[in-house]
């Protein structure tokens, strides 16, 4: 349609030329006039292309014949000197019309680069201001669906895995013949389906995304009717849309790739640190045990320079030294539990376990140093038994005692508090120390915390975070809160019931 | 106990352990022997009698388990286990197989030294006594009648039967399974609540505190004794 309108403006500019010419025909010298017919096929050559401006070529010559040459209104022609103005004119005509056309045609190109260049932009910008790789991935899918109108996808490979669709517009289906097609442009980094000759019949086209490191991924575009193909210039397009996501996608996993680097690095300084603080605490216990088994052998020993160590002092040695060996052996314990729990070989023999015994239990292998400390039990009437590991659930209470007698001044009760809730079975210690900072409360069952306190850090800081994976794989939960008066009081949750095995034994 | 001093046998693959405990047990008046294997283990117990084996569960050649139910086909003498904490199963193997007690690694020199004595007092211990008595707690096996500090005390059937087993075998570590097996037979050696409840029950009728048991031990994880 639009073509035969210009073809009809070029037909009406030969006549504007005619109808121009016709007032001033008296006053001047036909071959003359030619020119107003040369202006009008520049002017179509110009704005209306290469065809209309050759038809107004021959529209003029004609028209030029049959109304200003005599005889007028017939193409006959008189005077045959006019048929050099017609050859001129028509030549001239159609040289005009393909230069101006070429001209036409080069500016249309411009402008498409122009529009072609400011979408690269504009995705470029978007790539910059996105935070993450979907995001990025997101933008490539939005400017090239936008910008070539066609269904678009991204497969990127996860570290180490396949191909992965990570963004498409909604309605773009994988199904087998396309992953073939893919899979061989990610292989031989080149662009392969619909308009290639490989796997040409696919229903897209899949463009390698290049990168100086190798494919980062494949970037895919689909027509919306089945058969549309790009133009060159389209392609060209997609090109570059590519070479952006490429880039795009480079930078990010370089970015992953420096942040991993990162956390390793920080993991690797912590586990030094905590390697530092388990050979110091452990070896602390170990260098009085040899220190005082070296003074009785050498005392026994006997020769000059011999130790003299009377009754008071030795017993003192050695109670120092079977102390201290409880001390290393519960240090052991706790790593050991903190190994099994981590590495998933902790199993648990559940059984209905009776909280009174496992309390009793449990302060009946209570430290030395805390054995006297006075405990006062209150356990609610008719407690269910609860099903638990008791050996664990032992342990548990024990490190939670420990604590309690540990952080608190020597003398001060501790209060156990027993009873049964919504379903679970709560165990409350509490203890009259001097509690934890409200913003640290959260933190007590990390891995290796220690209150940041002088003279008060023995121990590795794992006892709470043992209970706390003890206390879990019961299906329960621990928590520490402080008490009003001061102390701290943590709350061991248990489930009444264990669904599974109502009553059962192992 | 007669004059004689008694012997132990001491059973470990562990160089240094076996010579720590020779040099404890000496200490204390007893003859020693040692085995390194499982095998060394049965031929010296069958050729020194010893009153005593102790036994440590992880040996080279064979299960300690494997030792106990051997040696249990011809003798009764007393076999307390030496175990680390990760095998608890292996313990309460060797307890059902006829161990009469468990010592977990590491263990002090006098805690071993009083199941020494527990053992050998309830080895030479001729027949049961009518009555037994420790602290306040009473048992009259005659009459079935339990009194705590004088006092008369009612138990279930169950409760006594427990009671009575425990009794029997004083300062013995009885599993689970065991009692359970005594008491209800083999159709209920896996209903621990069972026991959990009764014992629970049993504690508060004669127990002072029962938050503080001082009659019926825990075992925790494997049993109950009763202190001797």
């Amino acid at each position: 349609m639009a073509s035969i309108l210009r073809y009809l403006e070029s037909l009406g500019l030969v006549a504007m030329a005619t109808l121009l010419g016709t007032p001033i025909r008296a006053l001047l010298h036909p071959t003359n006039l030619v020119m107003l017919y040369m202006a009008a096929v520049v002017i179509a050559a110009f704005f209306l292309g290469r065809g209309p401006a050759m038809l107004a070529s021959f529209l003029s010559v004609f028209a030029f014949d049959y109304f200003y040459v005599d005889p007028r209104l017939s193409f006959t022609v008189a005077d045959t000197e006019y048929l050099v103005t017609f050859t001129g004119l028509l030549v001239v005509g159609l040289v005009v019309s393909g230069l101006a056309a070429r001209v036409r045609e080069q500016l249309q190109a411009l402008r498409e680069r122009e529009r072609q260049v400011e979408a690269l932009n504009a995705l470029s910008r978007d790539l910059t201001s996105a935070v993450n790789l979907d995001a990025m991935l997101q933008a490539v899918v939005r400017h090239v669906n936008q910008t070539l109108s066609r269904e678009v996808v991204v497969l990127i490979p996860r570290p180490g895995g396949p191909l992965e669709r990570r963004a498409s517009t909604t309605d773009f289906m994988l199904d087998e013949s396309e992953l073939g097609a893919i899979h061989w442009a990610f292989e031989h980094s080149e662009t392969a389906g619909m308009g290639t000759n490989i796997f040409p019949n696919a229903k897209a086209r899949y463009v390698p995304l290049k990168t100086m490191r190798g494919v980062m991924g494949i970037l895919g575009v689909r027509p919306r009717q089945p058969g549309r193909f790009l133009t060159s210039a389209q392609r060209q397009q997609l090109e570059g849309f590519a070479n952006l996501a490429a880039l795009a996608v480079e930078r990010a996993s370089l970015a992953e790739e420096a942040n991993r680097a990162q956390v390793l690095g920080e993991a690797e300084k912590l586990q030094t640190a905590l390697l530092n603080s388990i050979s110091h605490d452990l070896r602390t216990p170990l260098v009085s045990i040899q220190g005082v088994l070296d003074s009785l052998l050498e005392m026994e020993e006997g020769g000059e320079n011999a130790v003299v160590l009377d009754r008071e002092a030795r017993l003192d040695m050695l109670e120092n030294a079977r102390e201290e060996t409880t001390r290393l052996n519960r240090l052991v314990e706790n790593l050991l539990d903190m190994t099994r729990l981590e590495s998933g070989t902790l199993k648990l023999r559940l059984e209905p376990g009776d909280l009174q015994d496992v309390i009793g239990s449990a302060l009946a292998h209570l430290d030395d140093p805390y054995k006297n400390r006075p405990v006062n039990v209150h356990m609610a009437e008719n407690l269910p038994l609860i099903p638990m590991d008791f050996v664990l659930m032992e342990q548990v209470l024990i490190n939670l005692l420990d604590n309690a007698a540990k952080y608190s001044p020597p003398g001060a009760p501790i209060e156990i508090n027993v009873n049964c809730l919504d379903g679970k079975a709560l165990v409350r210690i509490a203890d009259r120390g001097q509690g934890v900072p409200p913003s640290e409360l959260e933190r007590v069952f990390d891995k290796f915390y220690r209150l940041n306190r002088p003279g008060q850090a023995k121990g590795l800081g794992l006892g709470l975070s043992i209970c706390k994976g003890i206390v879990e794989a019961h299906g329960g939960r621990i928590w520490a809160e402080n008490r009003p008066g001061g102390g701290m009081l943590v709350t061991v949750a248990l489930p009444v019931e264990d669904a599974g095995r109502r009553g059962g034994a192992r | 106990m007669n004059d004689q001093p008694a012997n132990i046998l001491v059973v470990d693959d562990e160089k240094p352990i076996r010579r720590f405990l020779r040099a404890s047990l000496q200490g204390h008046g007893y003859t020693v022997f040692e085995a390194g294997s499982g095998q060394e283990a049965i031929q010296e117990a069958t050729g020194r009698r010893p009153d005593v084996i102790i036994l440590d569960l992880g040996l080279p050649d064979m299960d300690g388990t494997e030792v106990t139910r051997q040696l249990r086909e011809w003798t009764k003498v007393p076999i307390i286990v030496l175990s680390v904490r990760d095998h608890e199963s292996d313990k309460i193997a060797a307890l059902d197989a006829g161990a009469d007690d468990y010592l977990t690694k590491p263990f002090g020199v006098g805690e071993l030294m009083a199941r020494i004595r527990v053992n050998l007092r309830r080895a030479v211990k001729t027949e049961d006594e009518p009555v037994f008595e420790i602290g306040g707690l009473q048992v009259d096996l005659s009459h079935r009648l339990v009194t705590v500090n004088g006092k008369g005390v009612d138990l279930t059937p169950n409760e006594y039967d427990i009671l009575r087993l425990l009794v029997h075998n004083p300062g013995k570590v009885l599993t689970h399974r065991q009692i359970l097996h005594e008491i209800w037979g083999l159709a209920y050696e896996t209903e621990s609540h069972l026991l959990r409840v009764n014992i629970s029950n049993l504690r508060h009728k004669i127990e002072a505190d029962p938050n503080r048991p001082e009659y019926i031990l825990t075992e925790p994880g494997v049993g109950y004794r009763l202190r001797y």
